[in-house]
């Protein structure tokens, strides 16, 4: 075989979506040279289905990716038309912003985010083969017979890989709504020996808002002082819009009960499994008979256009059928449909078969994240574009992989979660899948993550100097509350007193005032104030009362975890050979040797393995002697 | 570290009983029983049981008609050949059918040996190993059924309503929570509250009978103390019906404590005669005397043994002062002589439970026997029927308890629901370290199954 290329990179990243934009910027920021191909370059950064960025915990992973130094955290705060931080009335662990964007803008903004990044090159075409010589890829072969030649090539293909779009009984191939599917790439990766699968998700369909009677759904706001995503951004200058919700009634579900043969969903034609967090209004109607009505969210998809996403009513029904159940909805009798709504059935490979830095153990040098991960959503697509991209780049500097753990950030949490249990239906993040979520808040994702960011590379010396600045002063009033004490003889005690209603004793310090449950933060801050001889940030103080209110909760919890696992830390010595585990089933000795864990903790969370092969494991590893 | 050795062990109780059950393990388990019946193609059906007559390998004496079953790998308790003989229950008989084993290769067992291999070959989960030492340790019947009874998975389907329950209330809070912007019901306040405590109280129900579950497995500890002479070591002997303790006529002959486990009803009770308590300046006799006391601290129940033919001495007084914080009742010994008189602890002692015995006949000592268990709280046992009796369960149940407590006061303070679910899913995750771990996959399921949930 003649290796001639065409153009040569360090790094190639295939795709331009949230994972694959992240990881072409990152590479190139860390000084690769690295290339980005995609079928289209006028979609990039596009937001394939509903047009909004964050929610609770995928708002989390997109501070931590910009405090790791990744871009959709500043993208969407150029961009999105109604900001809103969720959970506002719970713990402050569990708050996280979400923003419904302008797609068009966030694209335009994404594209000039890539383009002026330095070391970074745009292409447009196919890859229809890879270029590996002795397990190692060399680069990649496009349809158009151009080479390109790369020590690291991050795979980012979405909904693209054998993408198969259902419309009632018709399907068709396609990557999107509109867009070619990557049919030969996937047969390539599934020759390579790659585990593959098949999953599924959908659309709702797209109305023309000039169609729609609007008063007759309820308003919804954005919140007057809109939370950005990036600590970087101080104001959110777009023009804020106002979103409506709706519901579907029981003619809509009767329509969708007589015809429910017509949805490919449930005739058997759709084999991949969807997401049960975004089901089908199908699903909905059929799973929950007993509902008589289902939420529907009309978000305008941006300010230059007048076509509306109707989030809530995916579905897969067909194109004549759409319509007459959107017009049975009160509100829409008259809409018109832009573009009907889909179900859209796609490749992953399986992500067990991924290193902790995403790279495939089949193949040197290839990196997967995003969709093909069996993952769904943009901020979970970005986060492992993000650490793909750094470990590209890491890789082809021949220097160690980047990983975070469990119980430092949501994204160790996710990228453990899918390397040690893999996937069987598209993968979201939630808060309840991190052990240690009450450490893990929006608000403190710079303070966890930068350091990180900085050593790698990511954040330019403004952020971090704006960073440090702000790590002191959260540090310097949080040490302000635990020594400053309040006597009964002060005039402040008596200001304190009045609005806490019941006795605070002869003294109490600021951060033992600060854990009551009926704070008036108002009231708390003017007090302080008085007595810091700094001025005081508000979102800076809720952190720190967010410190003091989670410590006793995270001490108590940290202790019980400790006790739970004492066994964690038992290491499986380097030459352990699990065969010798005499009756292990032969299954057992497969998932441990797969992921050859170097202690009892990493065994524990392989997935699939029985309490009965750990008891076993662990008997042996305690007769081993140390 | 595959065991390729064959092992043997007696695995009923030492001592006279029906029959005794000799177990072999390993790969040669069924080769060492056809030597043992003279029968080289000796192939039983497995779990099936056959009826042999057992010979010594060497001479061919006939030795016992045992019936043996033949447990087949992998499917046995340990995952490996079994073969059960069951035997008539003499010790000596017993002991001969596992010589003549020895000595045609099988290897005597250590303790654990058994569930080791169990353990290893995957066989039981680590409560099961537990359940199983317990088993190994316990020193009467009532404590076999227990462990049994435990191994069984028992505490595992006592623990799984609850758990059950749990995450029942995780699941509307849990959903509070993620899924903020869905149409989800209200959160039933009132309920949650209830259940919380409800849930803590059939764990505490369960906890509390550990205590219970720990005497029977450890024993009572009861103590005998008294006066010099009073007859202590006579009582000693006559509730162990043997001949332990050196009965003299001679005062202060108990100079050291003699502890004997005795079977009461089922109930296993360390009895533990002690010197004679007063004053003496006699070295040795001082040094029992400390004893003595350590004994008295020890015990879970004390037998204050009095000679009921003299008038209550001042050493008599001084023991009742040593009692304040103990549970106790007095044995009136000597109600077979004349001079004894049941009333000589009248208008001293009023509350406490005194028996008239004889030591020398026997009389009383059925009463003492039932006044002995009386003294214990056995009404778990007898109506719950499961008992916890180890202690690191315990200790888990301790820390659920603990756990659901905290998340009960956080959701009366009307904390956010996360405050709430800290305590909630602690308390899982100790329950999980007895019955299996629950994981947040668990959770998202039944959050799916019970809400419509997502745009």
């Amino acid at each position: 075989m003649i290796m001639s290329f065409d153009e040569k990179f360090d790094v190639l990243v295939i795709g331009a979506g949230h994972a694959g934009c992240e990881a072409a910027s990152a590479a190139a920021r860390m000084g690769a040279s690295t290339a980005l191909v995609t079928l289209n370059l006028d979609l990039i950064g596009q937001m394939s289905c509903n047009p909004a960025i964050g929610g609770i915990a995928k708002g989390h992973l997109v501070r931590e990716i910009d405090a790791l130094g990744g871009i959709m955290g500043r993208v969407i705060d150029r961009t999105g038309i109604q900001f809103r931080l969720l959970n506002r009335s719970r713990g402050p662990a569990v708050q996280s912003p979400r923003a419904q964007a302008d797609r068009a803008l966030y694209r335009n903004e994404m594209r000039i985010m890539l383009e002026s990044t330095p070391n970074l090159y745009l292409r447009q075409g196919e890859i229809t083969d890879f270029v590996i010589k002795e397990g190692q890829i060399l680069g990649v072969e496009l349809q158009d017979t151009r080479r390109l030649r790369a020590d690291a090539v991050v795979l980012a293909t979405g909904t693209f890989l054998n993408g198969l779009i259902h419309t009632g009984k018709k399907t068709y191939t396609a990557g999107r709504s509109g867009e070619p599917a990557s049919i030969r790439l996937a047969s390539r990766l599934k020759q390579l020996g790659f585990m593959m699968g098949r999953l599924k998700t959908g659309t709702p369909p797209r109305l023309d808002g000039r169609t729609i009677d609007w008063a007759q759904f309820a308003p919804q706001s954005g919140d007057e002082e809109p939370v950005p995503f990036s600590f970087s951004t101080n104001y959110i200058n777009q023009p804020q819009i106002t979103c409506f919700i709706g519901y579907t009634n029981e003619h809509v579900h009767r329509i969708i009960r007589d015809n429910i043969s017509e949805s490919p969903l449930y005739s058997g034609q759709i084999t991949g499994v969807g997401p049960r967090y975004c089901p089908s209004i199908e699903d909905k109607v059929i799973k929950f008979p007993s509902k008589n009505r289902h939420q529907l969210f009309l978000e305008p998809e941006g300010h230059n256009t007048s076509e509306v996403y109707l989030n809530g009513f995916s579905t897969s029904m067909p194109a004549g059928l759409q319509h007459q159940l959107v017009h049975s909805v009160l509100g829409l009798e008259e809409a018109s449909i832009i573009r009907p709504g889909y179900a859209i059935e796609y490749d992953y490979c399986d992500p067990k078969e991924l290193t902790p830095f995403l790279q495939t153990l089949r193949i040197k040098g290839l990196f997967f994240a995003g969709q093909i991960n069996g993952t769904t959503g943009y901020e979970e697509a970005a986060c492992q574009g993000l650490l793909a991209g750094i470990n590209a780049s890491l890789y082809t500097r021949k220097k160690e992989g980047f990983k975070l753990s469990r119980s430092e950030a949501y994204i160790g949490v996710l990228i453990d979660d899918l390397i040690n249990h893999g996937v069987d239906e598209p993968y979201r993040i939630f808060t309840s899948r991190a052990e240690k979520r009450l450490s893990l808040r929006y608000d403190t994702a710079d303070l966890r993550l930068s350091a990180y960011g900085r050593d790698l590379g990511l954040v330019d010396d403004i952020s971090w100097e704006n960073f440090n600045a702000r790590r002191n002063r959260i540090s310097s009033l949080h040490k302000f509350l635990e020594s400053t004490r309040v006597k009964r003889s002060d005039v402040l005690y008596q200001e304190l007193a009045q609005c806490s209603g019941t006795d605070l004793g002869d003294s109490i310090s600021f951060a033992e005032f600060s854990v009551r449950s009926d704070l008036n933060i108002k009231v708390f801050r003017s007090v302080v104030g008085k007595l810091y001889q700094s001025s005081i940030i508000n979102n800076e103080l809720k952190t720190v009362l967010a410190d003091l209110l989670y410590q006793g909760y995270i001490n108590i919890q940290e202790n019980n975890y400790s006790n739970v696992h004492k066994y964690d830390n038992l290491v499986i010595p380097n030459n352990f050979s699990f065969r010798d585990l005499s009756t292990l089933s032969n299954e057992m000795i497969e998932r441990f040797e797969r992921v050859c864990p170097s202690d009892f903790s990493e065994a524990r969370k392989i997935s699939g393995i029985t309490p009965v092969a750990l008891a076993s494991l662990l008997t042996h590893l305690r007769l081993i002697p140390t | 570290m595959p065991a390729s050795d064959t092992i043997v062990a007696l695995s009923t109780p030492t001592g006279r009983s029906g029959i005794g059950v000799i177990r072999l393990t390993g790969p040669h388990s069924l080769d060492y029983t056809r030597l043992l019946l003279r029968d080289e193609l000796f192939t039983p059906e497995p779990n099936r049981v056959t009826l042999k007559n057992l010979h010594d390998p060497e001479t061919g004496e006939t030795l016992d008609r045992a019936l043996i079953t033949y447990f087949k790998s992998p499917r046995s308790f340990t995952g490996e050949d079994i073969v059960e003989l069951s035997c008539h229950g003499s010790p000596v008989l017993l002991l001969r059918v596992i010589d003549s084993l020895l000595s045609i290769g099988a290897r005597a067992a250590d303790p654990g040996d058994f569930t080791l291999r169990a353990l290893s070959n995957g066989r039981m989960n680590l409560t099961q190993a537990e359940a199983i030492r317990d088993l190994i340790d316990a020193q009467t019947h009532t404590a076999v059924r227990q462990a049994t009874r435990q191994l069984d998975g028992e505490l595992s389907a006592r623990l799984q309503p609850v758990k059950d329950a749990l995450i029942k209330i995780i699941v509307p809070l849990e959903s509070a929570l993620e899924f903020v912007e869905d149409d989800l019901p209200k959160l039933a306040a009132e309920g949650i509250s209830n259940e919380l405590v409800s849930l803590a109280q059939k764990l505490d129900d369960l906890a509390q009978t550990f205590r219970s579950g720990r005497l029977l497995k450890d024993g009572l500890k009861v103590a005998l103390v008294g006066c010099p002479n009073a007859g202590k070591s006579s009582l000693f002997n006559r509730l162990l019906s043997i001949d332990r303790a050196i009965v003299t006529d001679i005062p202060g002959t108990t100079r050291d404590s003699l502890s004997e486990l005795l079977n009461l009803q089922g109930i296993p009770v360390l009895v533990t005669d002690t010197a004679g308590v007063r004053v003496s300046n006699d070295p040795i006799e001082r040094l029992g005397m400390g004893r003595t006391r350590r004994a008295i601290a020890d015990a879970d129940l004390v037998i204050v043994v009095i000679d009921g033919t003299r008038p209550l001495t001042l050493d008599d007084k001084m023991i009742f002062s040593e009692l304040a914080e103990v549970t106790y009742l007095i044995a009136l010994n000597k109600n077979d002589l004349d001079s004894f008189a049941s009333s000589r602890l009248d208008g001293f002692i009023d509350s406490v439970k005194c028996i008239s015995v004889s030591a020398k006949t026997g009389a009383g000592f059925d009463q003492l026997q039932r006044a002995i268990l009386d003294s214990f709280d056995f009404k778990s046992l007898e109506c719950e029927g499961l008992l916890i009796t180890n202690s690191r369960h315990f200790d888990l149940l301790r820390r659920a308890i603990d756990a659901l407590h905290s998340s009960q006061k956080a959701f009366r303070q009307r904390l956010s629901e996360d405050f709430v679910l800290v305590g909630l899913y602690d308390a899982l995750r100790f329950l999980g370290e007895l019955t299996g771990e629950t994981t947040p996959e668990t959770i998202l399921s039944q959050i799916f199954a019970s809400f419509c949930i997502g745009k």
